[in-house]
């Protein structure tokens, strides 16, 4: 499978890969058209300080035994053994937000896009490339196959 | 080699592929008194008919035969024999075992209530039997009581409401959601209950329901003497461990089945997981039950994997945590929801509209509340149940810990705190 992998320091905390995010998950998938300050379109990733207060970007890594997969009751997340992306059934979501409880990265959210259910990182499915990596102009996050 | 499994819910199943990682062949059998997978904790939504049965179903379509699994549905196990190693059912069947797995998880709990277990439209909401049989009540009836203002209390007075019956709902505790909230938090739910034209009694106890002459509901009384018409009960005080079957069998038990780490019970080559069983719980460190979905889940991970000749322990088995999406008003809680005494501090921020609240004693977090805004929790629910120090972060970010101030991934990509 393949992961985001992080190198903070080259982080320069432009949030182009959150833009990306928001751009890619709405239907236009435009740049151009995001509202980038509609409170219900929130990112899947986000770019936060450290303690020492350098930007540090951080993504759904697919762990290998996720707790939000674990968490729902709905069987609305699954683990895909061939591709190791951790995918989010929407039309089986409930929203009862115990996968944000149990996320112990932050990286499960409620989107007011897709109302009451809850949104994660989908690797952009359909994409070759997840659009936050091609997006960072920096090489801060970089795709590798594990 | 032969593995049987009693019940087929989250513990059940979630030991059925974690049996099938480690070994492909031997045969598996499931007995359960469902006939259908659903999930429990979809009951409310079959009620207000916002899911159907089918729709609450947790696992693929084809698992029995994925898994290889033979299912012996609308079944109820009466006893084990332990010295033959064979399950006996209510319809006759004898079941021989090598590696067994308990997993009957619990039913609803009827307290002691002058005519409680004789009045007739009185249910718990524990099975899809009842949400069938409350649905049904529902079309004629007109007022619920509900007893007991916990999660599945709060949820079944929301479904009842939204099927149009007049719903009051009676808690002993001085507010509604005792367990998984504070004063405050549970007092935004109750105003939107109360505006949704739910009632509520806090700090009060029914002591008896009044049956007509052919035992239906007529009213429900309660300890300072008020009297409330009602014609359904929906009695949601708790639950109580499915152990009956185990009257006649040497098993250690104690407001559940007593398991080890590795989910083993008393007597070797029988586990148990769920609801059903009691463990050590980590934010206590007590042996308690720990009865909710992700720690089902886990341990009957766990069960199926020791049972199938691998070696797992459970870590943290926390149980102290909390999600709620009620009215579109939504709240995350661990841990304490009160400071204990004073060697604890509380921080409370309310902005834009939510509320959050931190427990921490000597930079650990032990409790945290976060209601409307929940982006973010699950953060704090690892600091908690793992009890990771925040002495080193910047205090002023104590309401917006996020994983970069933990940052450590590892060469396989995977993060570490
Ligand atoms: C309305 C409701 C809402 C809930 N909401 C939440 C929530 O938001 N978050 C959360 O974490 N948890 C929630 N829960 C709790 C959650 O559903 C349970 O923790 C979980 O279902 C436990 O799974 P289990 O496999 O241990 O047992 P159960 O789900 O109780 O399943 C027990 C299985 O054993 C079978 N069985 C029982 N006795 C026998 C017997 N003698 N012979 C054969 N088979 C038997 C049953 O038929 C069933 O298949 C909720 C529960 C309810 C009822
Ligand atoms: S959402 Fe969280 S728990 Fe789930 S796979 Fe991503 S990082 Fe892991
Ligand atoms: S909010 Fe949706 S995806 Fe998350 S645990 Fe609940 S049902 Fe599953």
């Amino acid at each position: 499978m393949q992961r985001i992998f992080i190198n903070k320091s080259l982080c320069a905390g432009c949030k182009n890969c959150e833009a990306a995010c928001m751009a890619e998950h709405t239907t236009h998938r435009s740049l151009w058209l995001v509202n980038l300050s509609d409170p219900s379109n929130k990112p899947n990733n986000r770019v936060a300080l450290d303690n020492s207060g350098q930007p540090t970007p951080i993504f759904c890594q697919h762990c290998d035994d996720p707790a939000c997969v674990t968490a729902c009751m709905a069987g609305a997340l699954t683990k895909n053994p061939e591709t190791g992306v951790v995918e989010h059934n929407r039309d089986k979501c409930a929203g009862c937000w115990m996968c944000i409880m149990s996320c112990p990265y932050g990286m499960m959210h409620t989107s007011g896009v897709y109302e009451d259910t809850a949104a994660k990182c989908d690797f952009c499915a359909e994409r070759g490339t997840p659009r936050c990596v091609s997006s960072c102009p920096t090489g801060a996050i970089t795709l590798r196959t594990i | 080699m032969q593995y049987v499994i009693i019940g087929s819910s989250a513990a059940g199943i979630s030991a059925v592929s974690a049996i099938r990682e480690l070994d492909p062949k031997n045969s598996i059998i499931m007995i359960s008194k469902d006939k259908q997978i659903y999930s429990r904790c979809q009951l409310p939504e079959i009620i207000t008919g916002e899911r159907t049965l089918k729709e609450s179903c947790f696992i693929p379509a084809n698992f029995f035969e994925k898994y290889r699994v033979k299912w012996i549905d609308d079944t109820g196990v009466t006893h084990i024999n332990t010295d033959a190693h064979v399950v006996e059912t209510n319809n006759g069947q004898k079941i021989t075992f090598d590696r067994l797995l308990i997993a009957t998880g619990a039913s609803s709990f009827f307290p002691p209530i002058d005519n409680l277990q004789k009045g007739r439209q009185i249910c718990g909401l524990r099975n899809i039997d009842d949400a069938l049989q409350i649905v049904d009540y529902a079309h004629d009836m007109k007022k619920a009581v509900i007893i007991g203002a916990g999660l599945v209390g709060v949820e079944a007075a929301l479904a009842l409401n939204d099927l149009g019956l007049k719903v009051t709902l009676v808690e002993n505790a001085s507010h509604i959601l005792p367990l998984q909230l504070d004063q405050t938090a549970a007092g935004n739910y109750e105003r939107l209950l109360n505006e949704h034209q739910i009632n509520i009694y806090t700090n009060e106890i029914v002591t008896k329901i009044h049956l007509d002459e052919k035992q239906n509901v007529t009213h429900v009384e309660l300890k300072s003497g008020v009297i409330l018409p009602a014609d359904l009960i929906i009695v949601a005080t708790g639950i109580t461990p499915n152990i009956q079957f185990l009257d006649h069998v040497p098993i250690k038990i104690n407001r559940g089945i007593i398991v080890n780490e590795k989910q083993e019970t008393s007597i070797p080559n029988i586990y148990a997981a769920g609801d059903v069983c009691a463990s050590t719980e980590s934010f206590t460190a007590k042996i308690t039950p720990t009865p909710i979905w992700p720690l089902a889940i886990e341990q009957g991970r766990i069960a199926g994997t020791n049972m199938a000749g691998g070696n797992k322990q459970r870590t943290i088995n926390f149980a102290y945590k909390n999600s709620m999406n009620l009215f579109g008003l939504s709240t995350i809680s661990y841990g304490f929801t009160e400071a204990p005494n004073e060697n604890y501090t509380t921080h409370i921020q309310f902005e834009r509209g939510s509320y959050k609240k931190l427990i921490i004693k000597d930079g650990i977090l032990f409790g945290a509340i976060f209601q409307g805004d929940i982006s973010g929790a699950g953060i704090y629910g690892k600091l908690i149940a793992e009890k990771i120090s925040i002495n080193s972060l910047p205090p002023e970010r104590l309401f917006s810990i996020s994983y970069a101030n933990f940052f450590n991934q590892q060469e396989n990509g995977l993060y570490r705190y």
